[in-house]
């Protein structure tokens, strides 16, 4: 059987090579089909790697609260001043959560100017709390981060973070990654730790220096987004001094813990926000879960439409290595006879034809395979798309999509070569 | 009997009746016979000889080799019988011109689950035996008839059968090569094997054994 199969084998290969420009136009379709499929593959395994990225490094059972400035506006008769989320309630509802992995609240600056030995440049401030650790933090850190005592003594320290170069990747995104490139300067060319800077004019004493990870080993979020911080001081010394907008307002990140109870956890803060601010609808609660459910779906989603694309190709592969095959057998009718005079019988015919075909498709899947890597690591690389994540078992599988589409196509015309009548096919010409 | 037919009968299909090639045909062949079947075109001769060499299917009547009813075998087993009990040797040699003489005798050893050097080895003393020593690796497209059918000889004797069945195989050649081409056949059925052989050449058919003479379907004499 093996040497039948290694018969059939060797002269499939020499009549494939035969016929060169016939064999090459006949698994093309196979090996587009294999391109395409290890683009999706590559775009669905790599949905899921970032999940389980996001998972491990910071959970899913995200969510984020709000300021809703409609609810201001609703009324035609007045206008509401929207009430503060701020430190106080930031700490009730840590009280009423402690089972919460994480309750970050963080308020924002437009712009700061920072200045160290008379030279001044522009940063912005995030204001803080310890719990902020416990965001994605991407983070080599020198010194020592916020304390609880920092922030309840609104004290005058700031953690500055020295950032790691910029990505590779398109020249677009390397100049919007510029635009602090004074303030970069400043942090990287200066061992600012244990220094005092001015912030807005007030003396701060710089306690940490957080170092950005090199691009490559950065954590991502699902949604690839990453905020840009420079300067960190504590959220109450912030809105003490006038660091930051909206007056004390913060955003609050909430890490509920583990998944299953984020339906619990999303109630809890919702009423806590009902009973802490009314009625009014001042705060939202964004379910970032849902939002990652929802982007997964999206990516999984245009992954099957490549496939079915893929799938296409490969059926137009199929039917293509069936014209071939076809073709073949009536140019090889008289072939087909000597063999069956000289003892073939019709599963030897039909094994030879079977055989044939699927190394077309074997080598249609293996040039895809290479064309796909091509195409997926130093192509996209080259046009700043980033390397898709292609693992062994890509083109393996897609190998054996292409053998096994080549086997089903090639079963009807193997089946006419093994039915020719012996001493018909030897009349042929 | 080596081979036994009675009222064996062929009708191809085509038209309302189907058209007869064969109308009952008796006949028997001791083992060593050379038996040459001769007649006018379209007789009748060339379907005997695919239906006795396992090419073809009878429509009708009943054929025995060595006797066994072979028109009931399943294909393997047709196939197998062909293989290893029956060569063939055609008028226009029927090689396979993209491999070498080599490979052209290797085909039956290969079918019959041969393979490696010990093949190559028996596939090329078959050469040597008909003279063609050192054309091995030359494709059919560089020998002379003669020789292509001398290879197609050696391929006939690939898995030693006992019944050699040739038809017109001098048809193609001239007149020292078709010699020679004879004198094979002739010292193969010295040695026991069972040559059937189908002629136009008259002068061939007085030579042999033999002759079954046939003429719309059936035997004449």
């Amino acid at each position: 059987m093996i040497r039948a199969l290694l018969n059939a084998a060797r002269s499939g290969a020499a009549e494939i090579w035969a016929h060169k420009t016939r064999s090459i136009l006949s698994f093309l379709a196979i090996a587009v089909g294999s391109v395409v499929f290890i683009d999706a593959f590559s775009a669905i395994f790599h949905t899921y790697e970032r999940l389980e990225r996001q998972r491990e490094f910071s959970g899913l059972a995200r969510m984020h609260i709000m300021a809703n400035q409609a609810a201001s506006y609703s009324s035609a008769d007045e206008y509401v001043e929207p009430p503060t989320f701020g430190y106080e309630q930031l700490k009730k509802l840590r009280e009423q959560a402690p089972e919460f992995h994480m309750i970050s609240g963080e308020s924002r600056s437009w712009r700061n100017i920072m200045e160290y030995n008379g030279e001044r440049v522009v940063a912005s401030v995030n204001g803080i709390t310890p719990e902020w650790m416990k965001r994605d933090f991407g983070y080599t850190l020198k010194g020592r981060f916020f304390t609880w005592h920092d922030v309840d003594e609104k004290l005058r320290v700031c953690v500055v973070i020295r950032r790691a170069p910029p990505p590779p990747g398109s020249k677009t995104a390397r100049k919007a990654y510029n635009y602090t490139a004074a303030y970069d300067n400043l942090v990287s060319h200066n061992d600012l730790l244990g220094k005092t800077v001015k912030i807005d004019n007030l003396t701060f004493t710089v306690i940490g220096v957080a170092e950005e990870f090199p691009f490559s080993k950065r954590m991502q979020n699902f949604s690839g987004y990453r905020e840009q911080v420079k300067l960190l001081v504590p959220i109450t010394t912030a809105a003490n001094y006038g660091l930051v907008r909206g007056n004390g307002q913060m955003e609050v990140s909430i890490d509920a813990g583990p998944e299953a109870g984020f339906e619990d956890a999303l109630r809890k803060v919702n009423n806590f926000l009902k009973i802490t601010f009314g009625d009014g609808d001042f705060f939202l609660v964004e379910n970032q879960l849902e939002e990652i459910r929802k982007n997964m779906a999206a990516r999984l989603k245009d992954a099957f439409v490549t496939i079915s694309l893929g799938m296409l190709a490969f059926i137009a592969g199929g039917i293509g290595i069936m014209n071939v095959t076809l073709a073949t057998v009536f140019a090889r009718t008289k072939e087909i006879g000597i063999r069956r005079a000289v003892g073939a019988s019709r599963s030897d015919i039909m094994l030879q034809f079977m055989v044939e075909a699927v190394l077309l498709g074997l080598i249609g899947g293996v040039l895809g395979s290479a064309l796909g890597w091509l195409w997926g690591v130093p192509l996209k690389v080259i046009l700043g798309m980033g390397a898709s994540p292609i693992k062994p078992w890509m083109p393996l599988l897609s190998i054996l999509i292409a053998a096994v589409t080549a086997f089903a196509f090639a079963i009807y015309p193997a089946w006419v070569a093994a039915g020719l009548k012996p001493a018909d096919a030897l009349r042929a010409e | 009997m080596t081979i036994h037919c009675s009222d064996l009968a062929k009708v191809y299909e085509g038209g309302k009746s189907g058209w007869p090639a064969l109308r009952g045909l008796s006949f028997g062949i001791k083992p060593g016979e050379f038996v040459s079947v001769t007649g006018p075109s379209g007789c009748g001769k060339s379907t005997l000889l695919n239906i006795i060499g396992l090419l073809d299917e009878p429509t009708g009547g009943a054929y025995r080799l060595n006797g066994r009813d072979v028109v009931t075998l399943s294909d393997e087993e047709r196939s197998r019988t062909r293989r290893d009990e029956i060569g063939f040797v055609f008028q226009s040699f029927h090689l396979l011109n993209r491999l070498s003489a080599l490979e052209n005798v290797c085909l039956p050893l290969r079918y019959a689950g041969a393979g490696g050097d010990e093949m190559r080895a028996r596939a090329a003393s078959l050469l040597a035996r008909v003279g063609l020593h050192g054309k091995e690796k030359k494709t059919p497209l560089e020998l002379s008839g003669g020789e292509r059918q001398r290879v197609a000889i050696a391929r006939a004797l690939a898995n030693s059968p006992k019944i050699i069945l040739a038809d017109e195989p001098t048809g193609n050649l001239d007149s020292a090569s078709s010699r020679e081409i004879m004198d094979s056949l002739f010292a193969l059925n010295a040695e026991g094997i069972t040559i059937v052989m189908v002629t136009h050449d008259k002068e061939l058919a007085a030579r042999t054994g033999r002759n079954i003479r046939m003429r719309d379907g059936r035997i004449e004499s």
